[in-house]
């Protein structure tokens, strides 16, 4: 195995954290996408992270923790998104797009400051691209209280949100307040983008929230295996990713390593090929064909 | 974002008296008595008090120039801020219309203040000197490590360049010219020999660094610097420094196999403050560096002799200096 595990791999405490941290946010990203993805709310991620941005900018220029940042700007942006309907894309895209424009120019401008005005360097990655290779203890240990705090919310509201993300008009007979429902969920699908933001960079989030999902959920039949393959295939595409960037240092004789989330982004991408291919190898009636 | 280079006679001279070194180069800054600059409404090339306009890309440049040009200049100064990580620099309107003002511009080359040649592209003029300390030294683009003002003798090329382009533009005040070059040499001169006694009481001795910031008064004074050249560039170049490189300096600081570590206090992360408290915690000492002059309260000569001395404090004492 020592072909994949380059030397010093077990040992570094940077590594360890990562794989951690890593781990944390892939299940956690897995299980909060598999409701986005059947909710047909990938849109909102994607908003969302806009917000992200900005929001995890703003934290640096204050100089509190990106993390921090990450959340309170997806939080604010899922209230706003809330109060203005534009939870999906159709119908309001102009409006939304124009406010989301608006989202990253002030990221834009809170970069600039951070750059202009403090000694930080290595902003614009950290906040855009992730730095997962940065991040210390202390932040393993917050991610994973959010994490169990989602967790045990999502589990809480799992059995309306999937009535209200499969028929609307069911829930409402059923007496779910689907607005409320769809409220809690959109600040669990914040905070989910704020942690996934620390792993692969807050414009990458989306693809550890959206792409292991869709991949599970083209091949899964029942919704119980989807949820499982799906946190299997986004921590595999997080270790992944972790481990090529720890041994892409020894590919080149200049022993310049490559960032680890472009290499969690490209399995993703990966593994949705291959779901695809095997979806379409033998077709099933998949739990996401009825409701993307 | 201009910095005035000499604010105010007082703010300059009462932190240099209490660092007891006004008798080296005090006079030459109590001379400067220049008013504030007002760009806008100014001619080209000279300051309403009659001064001629030099524009240093660094403060450290452009205080050697006051320091040449005595009451005969106004220079100011681009890069300033002690908070600032240079190597992000973005450059405003005011900074394009200093550079178009300006006679003499000094910058360092080297990539390093790369903005200064568009800068002067834009304005293009035939009467503006500009001093490059690449071209001085004669270094090829290639050359690594840019922060060419931690070597004494680089000052030194800069300063006898600007006294000749002084004096090309005001003959009239050659002598004066010359007499001041004469007293910056001095001053440099206690310098080199204070890194001429560290060399002779540490040569030899192992440190590490978050940045290459020193790296040539390292070399100066003969103390070998451990750190991989791999996670110097990733620092300066603000990407993150691959994991095996931070754990190859983890260990060289735990393990006691380096004397100190020269902290850039002036560009930071979240790995470098780490490597900093990982420091402390083990015992190591630290030592702050600069990437430009920590004023006020510094000139060139007194800032490098306030880094020799933190540096004599860690290796000899193995006391931290965490801020000048």
């Amino acid at each position: 195995m020592s072909w994949l595990f380059e030397p010093g791999w077990w040992a570094n405490g940077t590594v360890r954290t990562a794989l951690l941290v890593g781990f944390v946010v892939a299940v956690v990203s897995a299980i909060v996408g598999v409701f986005t993805v059947l909710r047909g709310q990938s849109f909102a991620g994607h908003a969302l992270t806009d917000v992200a941005t900005a929001g995890g900018a703003g934290a640096f220029l204050v100089g509190l923790a990106p993390l921090a940042g990450f959340i309170g700007g997806g939080v604010a942006g899922a209230g706003a998104m809330d109060a203005i309907g534009v939870q999906r894309v159709k119908g309001r895209d102009i409006a939304t797009g124009v406010v989301l424009g608006a989202a990253m120019g002030l990221a834009a401008l809170f970069l600039f400051l951070a750059a202009r005005d403090s000694s930080a360097t290595g902003t614009t990655q950290l906040i855009l691209f992730g730095s997962i290779f940065t991040v210390g203890p202390s932040t393993l240990a917050q991610v994973s209280w959010l994490s169990a705090g989602v967790l045990v919310a999502l589990a809480a509201i799992a059995r309306p949100l999937l009535l209200s993300s499969l028929s609307v008009e069911l829930a409402v007979a059923r007496g779910v307040r689907v607005r409320w429902v769809g409220l809690v969920f959109m600040i669990l699908l914040a905070v989910a983008v704020g942690m996934s933001a620390i792993v692969i960079g807050a414009i990458l989030s989306t693809a550890l929230l959206i792409g292991p999902p869709a991949s599970a959920l083209r091949v899964a039949r029942r919704f119980a295996v989807g949820v499982v393959l799906a946190v299997v295939l986004g921590v595999v595409a997080t270790w992944l990713g972790v481990l090529f960037a720890y041994d892409s240092y020894y590919w080149f004789p200049s022993h310049r390593g490559l960032p680890v989330s472009f290499f969690v982004v490209a399995v993703v991408l990966v593994e949705y090929v291959i779901a695809s291919v095997v979806h379409r190898a033998a077709p099933s009636p998949s739990v996401a064909a009825g409701w993307s | 974002m201009i910095h005035r280079m000499i604010p105010k006679k007082t703010r300059w001279e009462r932190p240099r008296l209490a660092r007891g070194v006004a008798r080296r180069g005090g006079l030459v800054v109590t001379t400067l008595t220049l008013t504030a600059l007002v760009l806008s409404g100014c001619n080209a090339g000279s300051s309403p008090s009659g001064a001629l306009a030099v524009v240093g890309a660094e403060n450290q440049y452009a205080n050697v120039a006051a320091q040449v040009g005595g009451r005969y200049v106004h220079a100011t100064a681009i890069m300033s801020n002690p908070n600032v990580d240079p190597h992000t620099f973005e450059v405003s309107t005011s900074v394009a219309q200093a550079v178009a003002q300006a006679r003499i511009v000094i910058q360092n080359g080297l990539g390093y203040d790369q903005f200064m040649n568009q800068l002067e592209a834009a304005s293009p003029s035939s009467s503006r000197v500009v001093i490059s300390a690449q071209r001085l030294l004669g270094l090829s683009s290639a050359t690594r490590n840019p922060h060419l003002w931690y070597r004494p003798s680089t000052m030194l090329r800069v300063a006898d360049a600007v006294e000749r382009a002084l004096a090309r533009a005001e003959p009239s005040h050659r002598a004066y010219f010359a007499r001041r070059l004469t007293r910056f040499e001095q001053a440099v001169g206690a310098v080199s020999a204070s890194v001429a006694s560290l060399r002779a009481r540490f040569a030899g001795r192992v440190v590490a660094s978050t940045e290459p910031v020193a790296d040539y008064l390292l070399a100066a004074v003969g103390v070998v610097n451990a750190t991989p050249w791999r996670f110097q560039a990733d620092v300066m170049n603000g990407v993150d420094p691959s994991p095996e490189d931070v754990a190859h300096l983890r260990t060289l600081i735990q393990g006691h196999r380096v004397a100190a570590l020269l902290y850039n206090a002036q560009v930071t992360s979240s790995v470098t403050v780490a490597l900093r408290e990982l420091a402390v915690s083990s015992g190591v000492p630290v030592v702050a560096v600069y990437e430009t002059m920590p004023a006020p309260g510094y000139d060139y000569q007194s800032w490098m002799l306030a880094e020799l001395a933190a540096l004599a404090r860690a290796l000899g004492t193995h006391r931290s200096t965490e801020a000048l």
